[in-house]
């Protein structure tokens, strides 16, 4: 199966790139790395502020990628997948939610935190909001080895089912480290940037 | 009772995430929740944000809600929820 990259966006610790593009991030003070990413790319989505920093880095990703790619969040997309990999998932959330049960005079579990302690919550945020209709899954990977990857984005596409778009990476966020590595596949050449092969870096 | 939903405000913002809002935006007369309806007014939480209020007024105000039917009432708005802690609160 040959397949083939229409955008790509990676957002590092200090700098975002789409198609290899430096994005220009205003800082402000007292907003977060990903807050400041989401105010200068012009984003206008309230529940961004509502997710876990995993969910944040992701949805941020898929925003730039499918802006690049002048998609429309509220179409229907029957013919997109979502596969992401990750190294620490949602632990980082998941160390936030056991803060707040982690002693008994103190035991204040918070919904809003728990909502996101599981790692596919990420692409299912992704998903929901760009109405992606395929499958939607977040895998756990010790490192992002281009095999892997070749082998996790061929089994999102469904050919046979009409699914030839994929927002593929790896969206990690640990410890205040964000690593976001986003592409957008598919199995049509038009308008590509060249074949996919699983590479990190283009 | 002033001094009560000020803080409220405050409390909701932060525990909500209400990004950008300020206490002053909030009218504490407006419904909490609206539904999901983007074009009706007040500040359209929804039902993770309800059981982050339960949880507010449990750690803040040590209120628990002992029948949850009790909750479509007091999370009215900010003024209802005022209200209640004041008559309810242990802290």
């Amino acid at each position: 199966m040959k397949i083939f990259v229409k955008a790509y966006v990676s957002i590092s610790d200090d700098q975002v790139l789409v198609n290899g593009e430096p994005l220009t991030i205003q800082s402000e003070e007292g907003k977060s790395w990903l807050a400041n990413i989401y105010y200068s790319a012009g984003f206008q989505v309230p529940k961004f502020f509502k997710m876990d920093n995993l969910c944040k880095a992701g949805f941020l990703g898929a925003e730039l990628l499918m802006s690049q790619l002048g998609m429309v969040p509220e179409e229907p997309k029957k013919d997109w997948s979502v596969i992401l990999m990750s190294h620490s998932g949602s632990l980082d959330d998941d160390t936030i939610y056991q803060q707040t049960i982690q002693t008994a005079d103190n035991y204040f579990p918070s919904p809003a935190v728990f909502v996101y302690t599981l790692s596919n919550i990420v692409t299912g945020e992704i998903a929901i909001r760009h109405k992606i209709m395929g499958e939607s899954s977040c895998f756990i990977a010790e490192k992002y080895t281009p095999a892997t990857a070749c082998d996790l984005a061929t089994n999102g596409f469904l050919p046979e089912k009409g699914i030839r778009n994929q927002i593929f990476g790896w969206c990690e966020y640990m410890d205040g480290h964000v690593d976001v590595r986003l592409f957008a596949l598919s199995l049509d050449e038009q308008n590509s940037l060249g074949e996919w092969k699983g590479d990190f870096r283009l | 009772m002033s001094e009560l939903i000020e803080n409220l405000k405050n409390e909701v913002i932060e525990a909500l995430n209400l990004e950008g809002m300020s206490a002053a935006e909030i009218d504490e007369n407006a419904p909490l929740f609206n539904g999901g309806d983007p074009t009706a007014p007040g500040l359209g939480l929804d039902s993770i944000d309800a059981l982050e209020l339960i949880v507010l007024m449990e750690r803040n105000y040590g209120i628990k809600l002992k029948n949850a039917s009790e909750g479509k009432d007091i999370f009215k708005s900010i003024a209802t929820m005022a209200e209640y802690i004041s008559k309810n609160r242990t802290k």
